[in-house]
């Protein structure tokens, strides 16, 4: 058998040196601060220079690193953040470097002053910060933005540029001033005749200018004497910010250059592959390591029990064992062989698909918790001249993002280092404190991009899993690597739902009352999100009720919460009530929109308009083509931030069944200012293929206790073949900011298929995915 | 068992077990990672490389099979991102996460090689790789963009 798998600190330092000297491509030395960094790394890096404040680092050659606390997973983060600073900083576009910030600082260090209060008077002044959705403080950044040093570190609820931008902005305008006010000191002149343009400062009277590289180091150590007084540029001032700008990681990623998790390299690194028990909830009975100890490459096994529940925001996983060998292949290739029993409660065994969606549906029946309850329901059923009801359902879907989670992590007996792309680092720091009890100002996070993301604590316990295999291997860097199966059993689910909505309609065929009934597991956000239907469309008398139901399957957040299932009932029950009464399904939203009285109802019909006369909504089509409208919206029951805009979707289905996507327009609000309009209109785009998807394609089913679909041959993802030949995209301004674009954008995808698949077949499927029902016709 | 294989036109004595997967040799033996691992069992196509010109899925061959052929990839497309289908996919901004890109753009040369003006019913039976943040709509604009710039910079030449 080969040498034991541990390798001491000491070792691994000489290691560390050894390898700086034979630098090979391929074999990368850790950034730690006794360690050389590697190419294109982008986690990161204690500065050269002095840093004008934690955001900002200039070098003298005027190259401008910013710290992005966000993580890339394809929205544009990395590109977006860095454009809110450079817009105020006023620095070189072309000489800036984005970089992770350290989530090792962030647990030593708080924040300036000036980053905690948002200035302004909320959603509705453009001058202000807007209104950040996690505005309350708290400490392991789960329920709130901490006051440590880069504030909120999480990327998710689509708040990036909502919550972040105008500390961001603070950040580049603070750097801005100090460097300004280094260089009157300088040339002892009053700031206020200097101006900064482009990295190069100017005293116009005289004609001297110097460029930031040159001065940074003096602004490094000229405090500002009033940070609160700074302020941000508003929209209309905004020279960088509101440019469709290409992403920065852009050419790397076109070189394979990309440092993702998965392809991090240390000296001395060993790899895990992993089996966790299919049940959630379960964990390992026994396994035979003797039957795969002298395999090669094979080094040692670690059992590891459920991840702590208070790790995983109260999720339950479960229990595995973890195979470590010289290369993932062989820890693999061994694991494979490797006889394990699991340990399942009955119970969880018994849960399946039928088994839980009656259970669902016997829960809808059942009095539930009364959200809203406006007017007089009963009375209007009474008086109704038509009533329609329908039950829609939606299954449980993971987010299967392409990098199967992984993490690299090195545990010492003083010091844990993990390299990983992770939507929520603060969690990850607070877990390897928990796991290893070495404390949170000793653990340093080197973060990577990642290969899609769709929700950080939906992507499961890739951390602490990594981290408990470490921990029993203090010493060696362990390289833990899903494969695409354990990726389906380590993400959360969004939860399966059921919806029951009734409505009596007026003589005119006019809703008169509502009843909504939700049904979706307790903990899976889904009754709890909002789905308020008289809010957006009027109805006079109107009940909502949800019904909570509990099963082991665990769900979080997937491109959203409930919304996307919830949008899919309401549009699709809107497009039945529509046909119920004869009328144009356009003209019928408009109507019913008007009828109320939101605060955003101009911007919610300018949208319906605005599509409808961009798809030629109301020419004729030929047979077996159709087209659906419907309005998407957040945050439009109120008057605080809203994303509002509204599709038109043509469809074809040949007689044959066979359904394409054909045209996709779209008529989007920008909020009094997008940050880079190129990356909303990516966002758009790739959400029209997700929801294409979620409506068409992707179910997970449960039999026995576990998850069937487990890899891409089982869960479908659309192909080139499948993407709607035409999309257009148009944007109009509204007067408050946007509530975020990173999720629940073309969640219309869904019901815009399903009607229109009514009107080409007559048939209405009212449980997704459509492509398991026969839509052929004759 | 050692064996030798030539990827970006550099022989490699690997030491590893025949019958592991081309995508692991590549990866973990070569040292390069711009191929990428994601399904396994060959649906996905994130680890598309090239095989004597010819797009093939790596996590599904054994490395012994590409022994004495001329594997390409990702990093073997142009030594700095100069390559007109890499200028193509910075034209239209076409990656977001990037993580299904190497293998799209391999999968997307090699059509492009047996098909210099593909149309769009080329592409649809021909690109088949996965890409979970929705890029097609790009990747088919770039594509149809690098048919052109791959014929000027052939003009040229």
């Amino acid at each position: 058998m080969s040498e034991p798998a541990g390798v001491n600190r000491r070792e691994f330092l000489a290691t560390v040196a050894a390898a700086q000297g034979a630098f090979v491509l391929g074999f990368w030395v850790p950034s730690r601060a006794d360690a050389q960094t590697i190419p294109n790394a982008v986690w990161y890096e204690n500065p050269t220079t002095p840093e004008i404040n934690a955001w900002i680092v200039i070098a003298p050659d005027d190259m401008v690193t910013i710290r992005i606390a966000q993580t890339e997973l394809g929205q544009g983060v990395w590109t977006s953040n860095a454009m809110m600073v450079c817009e105020e900083l006023q620095c070189d576009w072309t000489k800036v470097r984005p970089q992770y910030a350290s989530a090792n600082r962030d647990a030593r260090e708080q924040a300036p002053e000036w980053t905690l209060k948002v200035p302004g008077k909320g959603a509705g002044d453009p001058n202000g910060g807007g209104e950040p959705t996690f505005g309350n403080r708290d400490r392991t950044g789960v329920s709130g933005i901490p006051d440590s040093l880069y504030r909120r570190m999480r990327t998710n609820a689509a708040s990036s540029v909502k919550d972040g931008r105008y500390y961001l902005q603070l950040a580049g305008a603070e750097a801005r001033e100090r460097l300004l006010l280094a260089a009157a000191a300088l040339w002892n002149v009053p700031v206020t005749e200097l101006t900064a343009k482009n990295s190069v400062i100017t005293h116009a009277s005289s004609g001297r200018t110097t460029s930031y590289g040159q001065i940074a180091h003096r602004a490094a150590e000229t405090p500002h004497p009033h940070p609160e007084t700074i302020t941000i540029k508003p929209p209309d001032q905004w020279t960088l910010m509101g440019t469709e700008q290409k992403n920065l990681d852009i050419p790397l990623k076109v070189t394979g250059q990309t440092v993702y998790g998965i392809d991090v390299r240390l000296p001395g690194m060993k790899w895990a592959a992993v089996k966790a028990c299919p049940v959630y909830g379960g964990d390992v009975k026994s396994y035979d390591f003797d039957a795969i100890r002298t395999m090669p490459g094979v080094r040692s096994v670690v059992q590891f029990p459920i991840p702590d529940p208070a790790l995983t925001r109260g999720r339950v996983f479960s229990g595995g064992v973890a195979v470590i060998a010289d290369s993932w292949y062989q820890a693999k290739t061994a694991l494979d062989r490797m006889p394990i029993e699991w340990k399942i409660p009955p119970e969880l065994a018994a849960f399946n698909t039928a088994n839980m969606r009656a259970t669902l549906l016997a829960a809808i029946e059942q009095p539930g918790r009364v959200r809203v309850n406006q007017g007089d329901v009963d009375a209007g059923f009474a008086r109704a001249a038509k009533i329609v009801e329908a039950t829609y359902s939606t299954p449980y879907l993971p987010r299967a993002r392409m990098e199967p989670g992984n993490a690299t992590v090195l545990v010492t007996n003083d010091r844990v280092d993990i390299w990983i792309g992770d939507q929520s680092p603060q969690e990850t720091r607070f877990s390897a404190a928990k796991i290893t009890g070495i404390p949170e100002q000793n653990v340093h996070l080197h973060l990577c991009h990642l290969g899609g993301g769709f929700g950080r604590n939906g992507n499961g316990p890739q951390a602490e899993h990594a981290i408990m295999i470490a921990n029993a291997n203090r010493g060696v860097p362990i390289h833990m690597l899903w494969t695409r199966e354990q990726d389906f059993i380590g993400t959360t689910y969004r939860a399966m739902g059921v919806a029951r909505l009734k409505a009596g309609l007026d003589a005119d065929g006019w809703p008169i009352a509502l009843e909504v009934r939700t049904g979706m597991q307790g903990d899976g956000f889904g009754p709890e999100a909002s789905f308020d239907v008289t809010s957006r469309y009027y109805v006079p008398n109107y009940r909502f009720s949800s019904h909570v139901t509990t099963f082991h399957v665990p769900v979080g957040t997937r491109r959203g919460v409930g919304q996307a299932a919830h949008e899919f009932y309401r549009e699709s029950f809107i497009d039945e009530l529509a046909h119920a009464a004869g009328k144009d399904p356009y003209r019928y939203r408009r109507e019913l929109l008007a009828r109320t009285s939101l605060p955003y109802k101009d911007d919610l019909l300018t949208a319906l308009d605005m599509v409808a006369e961009m798809s030629s909504w109301g020419s004729p089509l030929p047979r077996g083509k159709a087209r659906a409208i419907a309005l998407e919206e957040r945050g439009a029951e109120g008057s605080g931030l809203a994303t509002i805009s509204a599709m038109v979707h043509t469809v074809s289905v040949s007689r044959e069944g066979k359904v394409k996507l054909e045209r996709v327009d779209v008529a989007h609000e920008t909020g009094f200012g997008l940050v880079n309009p190129l990356s909303v209109k990516k966002q758009i785009e790739g959400q029209i293929t997700w929801f294409y998807n979620d409506a068409m394609h992707q179910a997970s089913t449960i039999a026995d206790g576990h998850i069937v679909e487990n890899n891409f041959n089982a869960f479908p993802i659309s192909r080139m073949s499948e993407d709607p030949p035409e999309i257009n995209i148009r944007f109009f301004p509204t007067r408050h900011w946007l509530l975020g674009m990173g999720h629940d954008r073309a969640t219309s995808v869904q019901s815009g298929i399903g009607d229109a698949i009514f009107q080409i077949t007559g048939k209405r499927y009212r449980d997704l995915p459509y492509g398991k029902h026969d839509l052929r016709w004759s | 068992m050692a064996f030798e294989l030539v990827v970006n036109g550099t022989s490699h004595t690997v030491d590893a077990d025949p019958q592991t997967p081309l995508l692991w040799v590549i990866r973990e033996h070569v040292g390069l990672t711009g191929t990428k691992f994601s399904c396994g069992i060959g649906q996905c196509g994130a680890c598309t490389v090239h095989v004597d010109g010819r797009a093939v899925r790596s996590c599904s061959v054994p490395a012994q099979t590409a022994a004495g052929k001329k594997v390409v990839t990702i990093e073997g497309v142009s030594p700095d991102g100069s390559h007109p289908i890499q200028a193509a996919w910075k034209e239209f901004d076409a990656p977001q996460c990037g993580y299904c890109q190497s293998g799209m753009i391999m999968s997307a040369l090699a059509l492009l090689r047996e098909r210099p003006t593909p149309s769009d019913a080329d592409i649809d039976s021909q690109i088949t790789n996965i890409c979970r943040c929705g890029t097609y709509h790009r990747v088919r604009q770039a594509i149809h963009l690098a048919a052109d710039l791959m014929k000027r910079t052939a003009g040229r030449a």
